[in-house]
């Protein structure tokens, strides 16, 4: 009985089931389907309905996330204990008692900096710690022309190149320093230290390959580091593990999809002074197909018989480097930096080079100055002013380098900061560490203070905050940093040679 | 310079898994919405396949010659096979957004940063699904026409599983690039 029960309810309802199919709309085409369909293959109707069953499974899935979940959940309590708990680290990390004691015997300049400073004690010191090679600050027709741009254009632009920034005498200053170069075009920055650290990332993107220099500055390693590309170092200056490095790279790269390769180095280096052998440079990057990026930030204005930089000085045309980047302040007096090369290479920079694109141009009266300035070293006054310079450059070295028993100089000949760094034997002999030397050195700029001559450290970058032993970046060997300048005469160089190397000599002999 | 850890797989196999990324790589993702895959939730998205294969449709039957069972398996084959194009054989972001930190993925990792079941992965699920089942009725289930039919969708179909995510299948490709600084 309850099983005739139980069939007629079921059949019941499923005549019910059927007429409310028949009811709905499009059940007709739906049964037509499944009919015509069948077309008896049972397999291919298996799969059929098999992905039909997989699209209806998928769909009523629950979404969920691939990403791991890194958070614990955690109650009101325990949120509450760990904000108690939480003390915040300072943002600046205290002072070190060698960098208290630096700050206490920093010497303050009064009055307009030169050759001759006053300082804030009331003594008058020969600065040998500026960018001042050829003595323009004191130069009276360049402040003239500064000030009636001044009262002409105002102070800044108020505005990115991009936008409203960019004003004639900035054009200006653009081919003044193509033609001074030789390059096919150039592009103005308005800071020089994120000129390189910009100029990078516009070209080189990740996936990219560049192949630097060990010792190359922090503002070419700040770049690096944005641009995201895949960095392989080779040992300073070493033409042999340049190759290698290229040749490994070319040769990993070979089945891979085409990247763009740069190798970037530095005209003077900033941390060890001395410069490249470019035409070795161009040889290796025309053989394995790189793109060059020299950083000139240091040896425009410098090197060459009119002060073009590494290219004039290793006869090299500047239109075989890719980019040649430099700065127009130091010693040009002006500021901000440049990059000059072909048309494409500036062209392409002034829309995808942050800060070209993001920051405010350069103050007119800059550009006005800059133009000035490349001008002046390109007559025979400023070719004399080089020389001059180099003259001086030779008599301070003759003072320190042979002389010194204490220390060498490891900048080019034609370099006018003179990194000297403790000799070998020398530290190996006393058991020198590096904060050692630093504070030595340190010692050594504080006594030839004491005796009229003010000279500085080489302030290399600091390492990274939180980077492990093994990524510890290059270091450069501490180093006195002497920067000769044209602005004083040969026997006043002299002299400060002699304060210097007694001021050396004074203080290592004092440490036993 | 840090990230050389992020990075590393086995090389010299036939399938490997694109590891996680390196911190560096997340927060250049998250730097920007990813314009790329973003569209796929946007409003018109979802209606533009419809209209697409309706076109695509059309375009095949007004080709003179062409049979009603050709041309549905031609307009099924055409878009699975830009289906996959778009969203498996691509990889990467084609403008400047996020300094190349998706370059190892495709689009279907992308859509909705590579959360697996989402709407808009539902609906681009089901759409090569419903396209074929209806493709083989029309062609009134030749054998040839539903094997080339069926393979054509499940090329798209397994790619889009939640177990292929993130799987990368080479059989010429050399050992994968290696990131180490």
């Amino acid at each position: 009985m309850d099983l005739q029960d139980a069939q007629n309810t079921f059949a019941r309802w499923l005549d019910n089931a059927a007429k409310r199919f028949q009811k709905m709309p499009g059940s007709a085409i739906i049964l037509r389907y499944i009919k015509s369909s069948y077309q008896n293959d049972p397999v291919r109707s298996a799969i059929e309905l098999f992905l039909f069953l997989f699209a209806v499974r998928y769909l009523l899935a629950p979404k969920y996330s691939t990403q791991k979940q890194k958070h614990v959940a955690l109650t009101e309590d325990e949120i509450d204990e760990l904000v108690e708990d939480w003390t915040p680290e300072p943002l600046v990390a205290p002072e070190t008692p060698f960098e208290a004691l630096e700050n206490e015997k920093r010497p303050v300049i009064v009055g307009p900096t030169g050759p001759r400073s006053k300082l804030s004690n009331g003594r008058t010191v020969m600065n040998l710690a500026s960018y001042n090679f050829y003595n323009f600050v004191g130069n009276e027709t360049l402040k003239e022309k500064a000030i009636a741009t001044l009262r002409t254009y105002g102070v800044g632009p108020c505005g990115p190149p991009g936008f409203y920034g960019t004003q004639d005498v900035h054009m200006k200053t653009e081919a003044d320093v193509a033609s001074h170069l030789g390059a096919d075009a150039c592009i103005v920055y308005a800071q020089a230290f994120s000129t390189i650290s910009s100029v990078i990332p516009a070209f080189s993107k990740r996936g990219d390959i560049i192949v630097a220099d060990k010792a190359v500055n922090y503002a070419v390693r700040k770049g690096i580091q944005i641009s995201r590309s895949t960095i392989r170092w080779y040992e300073h200056n070493d033409m042999q593990d340049l190759e290698r490095v290229l040749e490994r790279v070319t040769k990993e790269q070979a089945r891979k999809p085409l990247t763009r390769r740069f190798i970037i180095t530095e005209g003077l280096f900033e941390n060890v002074g001395d410069m490249p052998n470019l035409p070795k440079l161009i040889e290796l990057k025309l053989k394995y197909k790189f793109r060059l990026i020299l950083d000139e930030t240091w040896s425009y204005g410098i090197l060459g018989r009119t002060g073009r930089g590494l290219t004039e000085h290793q006869n090299v045309d500047a239109t075989a480097v890719d980019m040649i980047i430099g700065s127009l302040a130091g010693p040009l007096c002006a500021g901000g930096g440049f990059c000059a090369g072909s048309e494409e290479v500036v062209e392409h920079q002034r829309i995808s080079a942050a800060s070209y694109t993001f920051s405010a141009a350069l103050p007119a009266m800059l550009a006005t100055t800059a133009s000035e300035t490349i001008n002046m070293l390109q007559e025979d006054s400023g070719m004399e002013l080089i020389s001059t310079l180099r003259e001086n450059i030779k008599s301070m070295r003759a003072q320190l380098d042979p002389r010194s028993d204490w220390v060498r100089c490891t900048s080019s000949p034609e370099n006018p900061i003179m990194l000297l760094v403790l000799k070998k034997e020398v530290i190996e002999n006393k058991k020198l560490s590096v904060q050692d030397q630093e504070s030595l050195l340190q010692d050594a700029v504080d006594e030839a203070l004491a005796n009229g001559v003010l000279i500085t450290r080489l302030k290399s970058m600091p390492a990274p905050l939180g980077a492990g032993p093994r990524d510890q970046p290059w270091q450069p060997q501490p180093a006195l940093k002497v920067c000769v300048t044209a602005g004083l005469s040969k026997r006043e160089t002299e002299k400060a040679g002699v304060v210097i190397r007694h001021a050396i000599t004074k203080v290592m002999t004092r440490r036993k | 310079m840090s990230s050389s850890k992020g990075r590393r797989r086995r090389s010299s196999s036939l399938m490997y898994t694109e590891p996680p990324e390196s911190l560096e790589h997340i927060s250049d993702q998250s730097a920007l919405p990813n314009l790329n895959s973003e569209w796929v939730n946007a409003k018109g998205a979802w209606a533009i396949h419809i209209i697409l294969i309706l076109a695509l449709k059309i375009f095949y039957d007004i080709i003179p010659g062409v049979s009603q069972e050709t041309s549905w398996t031609l307009t099924n084959i055409s878009y699975m096979f830009g289906s996959y194009l778009m969203f498996h054989w691509v990889r990467g972001v084609p403008f400047e957004f996020n300094a190349g930190a998706y370059d190892n993925l495709n689009m279907w990792e992308q859509i909705d940063n590579g959360d697996q079941y989402t709407p808009a992965k539902k609906f681009l699920l089901t759409v090569p699904v419903v396209l074929f089942l209806v493709s083989t009725h029309y062609t009134h289930y030749g054998v040839a026409y539903f094997v080339i039919n069926f393979l054509a969708t499940m090329a798209v179909v397994i790619p889009k599983l939640p177990a292929s995510h993130r799987l990368r299948i080479g059989l010429f490709s050399g050992p994968p690039p290696d990131d180490v600084q």
